[in-house]
């Protein structure tokens, strides 16, 4: 076979559901300043379901990347290798720790990657339950909008940053 | 015609959000569980409440993670009973926000933990 499980995990990992809660974040922070009305003032009722809509799927995308990088994709990566085992390889933590030059890979990357991510999907909830729950004035309101615009810009930052580290890391030593 | 007596909500206000307080809980309740994510790194690294590993595979980041997400829960919770039928103020809640983030943030960072 082509591709390994571990490998398809990964790739739908770090691209297919990362990738695209980033993509959702852009476009979140885009709308949230392109179909900003001023206060007091209606927005459409479609930018308003839209820009909810857009909250939503990246929270819903941001947990399930956490959830599977965590519990899908992280164990194949620090599994224990058999003692004695030159070749390491298919053990991506040990791999990495067993060269000085590589070992930042796991200690700052990988384990900067563990933590950082829930909190960007706790920030994105937080925003999509604010874009729901105040649908109507989201977009209207300043305090509000600029809120949730702080949120998911945050939020972007910190997925951006993480999925730079992913890349490193998966460049390095691959979940084959 | 008989004129309506009392204002009608706009059709896209769900009952209740006329008052901020339900969405300023859930914005506070992300800096609580944000701090929640770094406080439990501290506390595993010292040895003072080291995370029960709830997944083996997966190692101690499953516990650290899971008892940050039921802190932040509660948080939400708490804050959403407390604040739900009340203006709270937007900027002092996003500045207490934005300063639990940054000292979760700071306490996940490896150098930052590393010294305990």
């Amino acid at each position: 076979m082509l591709f390994s499980a571990d490998s398809i995990w990964t790739m739908l990992h770090g691209i297919a559901l990362g990738g695209g809660s980033l993509l959702a974040l852009a476009a979140a922070l885009f709308s949230l300043r392109v179909m900003a009305v001023p206060t007091g003032s209606d927005a459409p009722d479609r930018h308003s379901r839209a820009v909810a809509m857009l909250l939503v799927s990246i929270a819903v995308l941001l947990w399930l990347t956490v959830l599977g990088g965590t519990y899908i994709v992280f164990p194949p990566y620090r599994a224990t290798p058999p003692a004695g085992l030159a070749d390491l390889s298919q053990y991506p933590r040990a791999f990495l720790l067993a060269n000085p030059d590589t070992a930042w890979l796991h200690r700052f990357a990988m384990e900067t990657k563990e933590h950082v991510p829930w909190i960007a999907a706790m920030l994105s909830t937080a925003a999509a339950f604010v874009g729901v729950r105040h649908r109507g004035k989201l977009l209207s309101d300043p305090g509000m909008r600029g809120t949730v615009a702080t949120l998911t810009g945050i939020a972007f930052v910190l997925v951006a940053y993480v999925a730079l580290l992913g890349v490193f890391v998966n460049k390095v030593a691959p979940l084959e | 015609m008989a004129q309506p007596t009392e204002a009608v909500p706009p059709r896209d206000e769900p009952i209740g959000s006329s008052t901020n307080g339900s969405a300023m809980a859930a914005v506070m309740a992300a800096g609580v569980g944000a701090f929640a994510v770094g406080a439990f790194v501290i506390l595993n690294e010292s040895g003072l409440l080291p995370a029960p590993t709830l997944y083996g595979p997966a190692g101690g980041v499953s516990g650290r993670t899971t008892m940050a997400a039921v802190t932040w829960l509660i948080a939400w919770a708490f804050l959403h009973r407390r604040w739900r039928a009340r203006d709270v103020p937007i900027r002092r809640v996003l500045v207490a926000t934005l300063v639990l983030i940054a000292l979760g943030l700071l306490a996940t960072f490896p150098p930052v933990w590393s010294i305990f």
